[in-house]
């Protein structure tokens, strides 16, 4: 029956009928690109923000999924707003700037932070290098390593499929440049398949 | 008549007042071809050299017209026949007797203050109206900030106390799950009352009654003060428990009711600030904004243009009755409340300073929105709102500069009438033979309450010129009448002679401003300023600017040889500031993306009227120097946060008016050293790795150091003596930052950073693009944007301006 029930919401999806709801979060240290990338799926424009003072909340629509988006400061003290938002979410982007070495660091501890809270766990990650078409950007290996990502969940859905059943926390890292337009298309596909 | 070099500046430093034209059309169809509107900048309580107003308050009643629909203030444009002791109003054109007092002594050689030319403000303490007494301040906190939040607060509050005059009533009040207030002058024992937030706005209102009859000694003089120092030293968190899955319960409405019902009540006529302390959102009783259950988000700009979102309707509407009740209640004691509401907004979330704004404007007080309570943005508004005159003020040294219950009013001369105001005014539906059909702001009135005011207060006044209305049609008539009868010449000439009947050359138009207002000190007193300019009559054939010029029609000569004065007496900083008021309060009621259009037309149709150009060729376009501005101010401002609310929230987007053109064009200042400081132009260009810059955009301030700069700071070269140079380059632009923020109010935020850092991002996103990722070489630094570039939007500008 459910299969039947899919294949009619996946028509119905394929018509622009029907969307999926999630609540995302934007998050990252100050100056990572959340708002440049928000700004972006909205209106498909680069726009030059200032630092980000209040929360943004956006609705946008990716692909089959209807989005509402919450873009947080990345300050140091902005940062405590992060718990008030994390009840409920259905999926965490977390930007890191791929060109600014030095704080790197900074994002793994923020990182780490988000994945060992309670209330997200099990919620997908995905973590965008950000800026890559800057000459002195990190490569994603050096990202990963940075941030202590060795370990992945898989790019392709033959992976979503065979991890199915566990209890893995997903998160993946992808490489893009919010300006250009480059790389985050196929991250928001990974994304959307554990959103339901 | 003809002012070839009109100083734009002189009204403003001799009147407090800046005019978009000080020379007008005198036709309305003249008037509406010039695009930008008609209008007055009035700064009410600007402090005026001793040259243009007399130095000090007049104290005796000011005469007025004796028409019931005029009144005028006598004044010195008044024409004065002193032998028959009479003066003319220039408004209504009445006769009217001097009073006995005048008329005894009145002669050319002695005249009293207000008939001096130069003193077209005049200042009167009313002797009449009774003293209201030392003005109250009501602190009201909210407990559920964090613990350090609150130290630094009670701090904050513990040094203003000290600021007051001795006279000055303070109470206090808190909030958090309930409502506290705090019983001031009662021995050395604490005591309080605690209320518990409710839904109905009524019951807090009945309950305040009670108590307040129970003890008058809930707000005290500051005689008291150690006992609301040691209260605010034991500030504590909210005790009660808050889930994990919850927010804190704040009652802010409930506080704020509770608050303003004890004003009411204690002190209904007498100057008074309650001055809130917000940390978060209110989220129960009335004016909440937000669910307590986390699961609930905080309303977006969406949510609020669906109509999606439950709780904000109701709390505008609570807010707004807020309003009602200490206007209405004091209109029917024929005065405003001069009680005003100020909100200091510190959280990293919104509070609600959206659904609070109306009440806060219409009270005349002041929205500080910041991160933190220990910030200076925070810390210095709140001492700035407490300013007090240089000692060497006469009569007012030392007092406050704050004012209460202002009200303003526009009388004008018949020519024209009054549209409407923008600011931070409430329209006192006040209907008169120059109030106009055509509304712009707040209009259908031409008297308007301010609530609080500072010598800062800056109102926007609309005109509509209405007067050849009449004879323009009558003269359609007559020229199709007469134009079958005589010669084209003859016609010609009739219409000059029809024109100047109508409003003859040399005739002049008169506003008047008149502000009511209660000083510190508790005395009213009333401020008249008389404002007077020149008409113009256009010949005919000017507005038919494209039509081939007529040789020989009156010596007129076309527009190229002979620019028209109304076009030489445009100051473009005013009109930019008229129109950018305009288009943020048409924001309030339409689409963003309609206004910007509106604007873009506004822009259009000016320069195709003002600039020189062979139609159709735009590389022909030039603007006169009084215009050659204003394409620029139009393209920040609709790059400005006024017009732009992405990355604003609905809290930010409400504390924005546009009181200056700081706001609109930021200004840029480059430091580097090869001589003094220059103004830079506000682009990508002037961004250079060996130069330090000064952005002041009114609610930053910015010190921004170029990547060699930073460099060198890295590498402490300022330290060493031998690079001294270095270290006044990095000196020079602080201490002139520090000047800005000294005379600024609200305080704005003060940002050190270096190229290509996070925080530099507050200067890029100000500069104009002319270099982006998308292009290619050149100098400057690149920013990450797809907007256009000045150059693309002057281009622009120019194509579309010739199109015939």
């Amino acid at each position: 029956m459910s299969i039947v029930w899919d294949w009619f919401y996946g028509i119905l999806a394929s018509l622009g009928l029907y969307h999926k709801n999630a609540k995302i979060l934007f998050l990252g240290l100050d100056n990572a690109g959340k708002t440049t990338l928000l700004h972006m799926l909205k209106d498909n424009r680069a726009v030059s923000a200032e630092p980000t003072l209040h929360p943004n909340t956006e609705e946008l629509v990716v692909g089959q999924l209807k989005l509402k988006a919450f873009d947080l400061g990345g300050h140091e003290t902005a940062r405590r707003l992060w718990q008030d938002y994390t009840t409920t979410v259905d999926g965490v982007v977390f930007l890191v700037d791929a060109v600014d070495r030095q704080r790197l660091p900074e994002a793994k501890r923020e990182l780490d932070n988000l994945l060992s809270s309670d209330e997200l766990r099990g919620v997908p990650f995905l973590v965008l290098g950000n800026k890559i078409d800057l000459p002195n950007a990190s490569s994603e290996n050096e990202l990963k390593y940075a941030l202590g990502l060795q370990d992945m969940y898989g790019k392709d859905r033959d992976a979503f499929q065979y991890n199915d059943g566990y209890d893995a926390c997903p998160i993946e890292v992808f490489m893009c440049s919010v300006v250009r337009r480059m790389g985050y298309k196929d991250a928001f596909d990974w994304l959307s398949q554990f959103l339901t | 008549m003809q002012q070839d070099h009109f100083d734009v500046s002189y009204t403003e430093e001799t009147a407090g007042t800046r005019l978009s034209f000080h020379c007008w059309p005198s036709s309305r169809l003249e008037a509406t071809r010039c695009v930008a509107p008609m209008g007055a900048l009035y700064t009410p309580l600007k402090k005026l050299p001793p040259t243009c107003a007399p130095p000090t308050a007049l104290q005796y009643d000011p005469i007025r017209c004796s028409t019931a629909t005029c009144h005028a203030v006598l004044n010195p444009y008044c024409q004065v026949d002193f032998r028959t002791k009479l003066w003319v109003c220039p408004f209504c054109l009445t006769r009217n007797h001097f009073p006995p007092h005048y008329a005894e002594n009145i002669s050319e050689n002695n005249l009293p203050a207000e008939l001096i030319p130069q003193f077209a403000t005049c200042e009167y303490e009313l002797p009449n109206v009774p003293p209201a007494g030392p003005p109250a301040f009501v602190f009201c906190i909210d407990t559920c900030a964090p613990v350090e939040e609150l130290t630094e607060l009670a701090d904050s509050i513990q040094q203003i106390l000290n600021l007051l005059p001795e006279d000055s009533l303070v109470g206090l009040i808190t909030f958090g799950t309930n409502v506290q207030v705090h019983e001031i002058g009662f021995g050395g024992l604490p005591r309080r009352m605690s209320l518990e937030a409710t839904r109905s706005m009524e019951q807090p209102r009945a309950t305040t009654t009670k108590w307040y009859a129970l003890s008058n000694k809930r707000m005290n003089p500051l005689d008291s003060s150690m006992t609301v120092e040691s209260i605010l030293d034991d500030l504590r968190k909210d005790p009660w428990p808050v889930p994990s899955d919850k927010r804190v319960a704040r009652c802010t409405g409930c506080a704020m009711s509770v608050a303003t019902s004890l004003l009411d009540l204690a002190l209904p006529r007498s100057g008074a600030r309650l001055m809130m302390f917000v940390g978060g959102p209110c989220t129960s009783g009335p004016g909440q904004i937000v669910n307590r259950l986390k699961t609930e988000d905080m309303r977006s700009h969406a949510d609020i243009s669906r109509n999606a979102e439950p709780l904000h309707k109701p709390a505008c509407e609570f807010y707004a009755r807020k309003k009602g009740s200490s206007t209405q209640a004091a209109a029917n004691a024929s005065a405003t409340s001069a009680h005003v509401v100020d909100v200091f907004a510190c959280s990293l979330d919104q509070v609600g300073m959206l659904e609070m704004a109306e009440l806060v404007e219409a009270t005349g007080g002041q929205m500080v929105l910041g991160d933190s309570f220990g910030q200076s943005v925070f810390k210095e508004s709140l001492r700035r709102v407490f300013r007090t005159f240089e000692p060497d003020v006469p009569e007012d040294g030392g007092k406050m500069q704050m004012a209460f219950g202002a009200t303003l009013e526009v009388l004008t001369s018949r020519e024209f009438k009054v549209s409407g105001a923008i600011g931070p005014v409430t329209s006192l539906g006040k209907k008169g033979p120059n109030v106009s059909d055509l509304e712009v702001g707040k209009g259908g009135t031409n008297a308007w309450s301010l609530g609080g005011v500072d010598p800062e207060t800056t109102v926007a006044i609309y005109f509509d010129i209405s007067n050849p209305g009449v004879s323009v049609i009558s003269l359609c008539m007559l020229v199709s009448i007469a134009y079958s009868l005589v010669s084209y010449s003859y016609i010609t000439l009739l219409l000059y002679s029809i024109l100047d009947v109508s409003t003859a050359r040399g005739k002049r138009r008169f506003i008047q401003f008149l502000t009511k207002y209660q000083h510190a000190n508790g005395r009213t007193r009333l401020r008249a300023t008389t404002l007077c300019g020149p008409w113009y009559n256009p010949p005919p054939g000017e507005g038919e600017k494209r039509a081939p010029p007529q040789p020989g029609v009156n010596g007129y000569n076309g527009n190229m040889e002979q620019p028209s004065p109304v076009k030489m007496s445009f100051d473009q900083e005013a009109a930019a500031v008229l129109l950018a008021r305009v288009a943020v309060d048409r924001t309030g009621s339409e689409d963003v993306a309609d206004v910007l259009r509106w604007v873009d037309r506004s822009l259009i149709r000016l320069c195709s009227k003002f600039a020189d150009y062979v139609p159709d060729d735009p590389n022909s376009f030039r603007l006169a120097p009084e215009f050659s501005l204003f394409p620029q101010f139009v393209f920040h401002l609709r790059r400005s946060q006024f017009l732009q609310l992405f990355n604003s929230s609905p809290d930010e987007a409400a504390e924005n008016t546009t009181n200056s053109l700081v706001m609109i064009q930021p200004t840029l200042l480059s430091y580097s050293f090869n001589g003094p400081p220059q103004p830079a132009l506000l682009d990508s260009q002037s961004v250079r790795p060996d130069t330090i810059l000064l952005l002041d955009t009114f609610f930053h301030v910015v010190v921004f150091h170029g990547e060699t700069c930073a460099a060198w700071r890295e590498q402490r070269y300022h330290e060493q003596e031998e690079h001294a140079a270095f270290r006044d380059l990095l000196e020079a632009p602080q201490a002139d930052a520090q000047t800005i923020m000294d005379n600024r109010f609200p305080v704005p935020r003060y940002i050190v950073c270096d190229q290509h850092k996070s925080e530099a991002r507050f200067l890029m996103a100000k500069l104009n693009p002319s270099q982006t990722h998308n292009s290619e070489g050149g100098g400057g630094a690149q920013v990450f944007t797809d907007d256009v570039s000045l150059r693309v939007f002057m281009e622009h500008l120019m194509k579309l301006a010739v199109q015939s």
